[in-house]
């Protein structure tokens, strides 16, 4: 129901699909929002992007891992991930690799993930082998150092902050 | 980004209910108007409101705050959802800072002094500057928040002796009074102050900072959300001095529509409706935003510097406050 169901709660050291996008998508948006500052709900494209999410794959049930939440995942352990945008990006991938690192820990043999673009009617698909395990292992642990720093990250760009929720707090003065 | 949802103003008695997802406001004429909840930020009831549990957990489930303002526009409470965006990182900075007792003056003598700019941006006279100027020599001295607010008193009164000589006699202040007020100019400003109030508060709720944990009112204030109270000094004069002379001078406003009495003042229903229509048109209206890059309404000035609260809080940066800019 509310907007901001897709982002798990921040319980200790959890590091969730969200953490890793923000970090590939900008180290400062991953500090800000480790320390529970989170304006997505006023953000229109959060909005729409939940709109996105709830009417399509309508058939497909969400699995709730506690420090995230999968958007579904098929036999085979493929993992699944829709995004409301219309260029895919290192941070889907990211966040699907992540899962599937999630998902190997419970001691779930994974085969891989694809990322979902209904806007554009494409997947793009995300193989799961050595690399792409060093691959999440190595986001996880910089994430979580980004979470520890005591300073926030720089600014990024001007221009890469564009759409981000966070643009008002990092620009706004 | 601009925000999602807007804001609504009920002018009119009515009745909120729930339908499916959608907020159903009845008034006592014509059909019953839907709004779908996600198209709702907040609600403010200027006139008797009957709502019920189901559209009230509605609202909360969907992070809308509801504002009550009485007859005489005081602010008389809120209703506001259950869950919020609060941020134990941020209330802990917070309170560490107001704890503080000279970075907590620190603001409040810049909150003060800023209010006192707009005031004088607002009235646009140059009668001002000897009361600024004395204003700027004395606030660095005031060690606790009875003396920044003494001082910030002083400057009042002498502006609003100013704004008087700028207004019709039946609109004049004559000195200010509040609770009630004694006349149309000031049952204007107690009403416009109540709606900066309001704003103010609703962009702190979408902020992780605690409304309560302010800087210069005293925590005991009105027993009221004190950072809200400190937040909204420097935009009173954007939106109460500055809107009252403009009304004045474009004669929007007539004296049927305050209800004066022997020593209190109130507004008429009619005048109610007018005041809204002209605060939501202020609010409405855009400034270009230097770093942001792009147009942003008044309303958003206020979201803006809470957040700078937020940067003060999470990264220590210099809380500058809001100074017109155009």
């Amino acid at each position: 129901m509310s907007s901001l169901d897709d982002f798990p709660a921040d319980d200790g050291a959890a590091v969730g699909g969200v953490h890793i996008k923000y970090f590939v998508h900008c180290p400062r948006q991953l500090w800000l929002y480790a320390r529970g500052y989170r304006p997505e709900h006023r953000s229109d494209r959060v909005a729409f992007g939940q709109v996105v999410a709830d009417t399509t794959f309508t058939r497909r049930r969400d699995i709730d891992l506690g420090e995230a939440k999968i958007d579904w995942v098929t036999t085979g352990a493929v993992v699944h991930e829709t995004k409301s945008s219309r260029a895919p990006s290192p941070a889907h991938a990211a966040q699907v690799r992540h899962y599937c690192l999630l998902l190997e820990r419970r001691g779930i043999s994974v085969r891989g993930g694809t990322v979902h673009y209904p806007l554009i009617r494409r997947t793009t698909d995300v193989p799961w082998d050595d690399d792409a395990r060093m691959a999440a292992e190595d986001a996880e642990t910089q994430a979580r150092n980004v979470i520890a720093a005591t300073e926030p990250p720089a600014r990024l760009a001007r221009t890469g902050c564009r759409g981000c929720s966070y643009l008002d707090y990092c620009w706004g003065d | 980004m601009p925000a999602a949802g807007r804001t609504y103003w009920l002018t009119e008695p009515c009745r909120i209910r729930r339908e499916d997802n959608s907020i159903r406001v009845e008034r006592p004429d014509g059909s019953p108007v839907r709004i779908p909840i996600t198209d709702i930020r907040d609600l403010i009831a200027f006139d008797h409101v009957d709502v019920n549990t189901s559209a009230m957990s509605m609202l909360s489930r969907n992070g809308v705050t509801l504002h009550i303002l009485d007859h005489y526009g005081n602010h008389a409470g809120h209703f506001s959802p259950a869950e919020s965006v609060a941020s134990a990182a941020v209330i802990r900075r917070q309170v560490e800072i107001t704890a503080d007792p000279d970075r907590r003056t620190a603001i409040g003598r810049a909150l003060v002094l800023a209010a006192a700019e707009n005031l004088r941006w607002a009235l646009d006279t140059d009668l001002l500057d000897p009361a600024l100027q004395s204003l700027r020599t004395d606030l660095p001295d005031c060690k606790d928040d009875d003396a920044i607010m003494g001082q910030e008193g002083n400057f009042r009164r002498t502006a609003w002796a100013v704004l008087d000589t700028q207004l019709p006699p039946w609109l004049r202040l004559n000195g200010r009074t509040r609770r009630p007020p004694t006349n149309a100019g000031n049952a204007f400003i107690s009403y416009l102050n109540a709606l900066v109030y309001a704003r103010v508060l609703t962009a702190l709720r979408s902020t992780p900072l605690h409304p309560a944990i302010g800087f210069l009112h005293s925590d005991t204030d009105r027993r009221r959300n004190t950072l809200a109270l400190d937040l909204a000094e420097p935009f009173k004069p954007l939106f109460a001095e500055r809107l009252l002379k403009r009304t004045a001078h474009q004669r929007a406003l007539k004296p049927t529509d305050f209800e004066t009495d022997v020593g209190r003042a109130s507004l008429s229903t009619n005048g109610r409706k007018k005041i809204a229509a002209l605060v939501r048109e202020e609010l409405s209206t855009t400034v270009h935003h230097r770093t942001l890059k792009r147009k942003v309404s008044y309303e958003e000035l206020i979201h803006l510097e809470a957040l700078k609260l937020v940067r003060l809080c999470l990264e220590d940066t210099p809380y500058k406050p809001f100074h017109p800019w155009w």
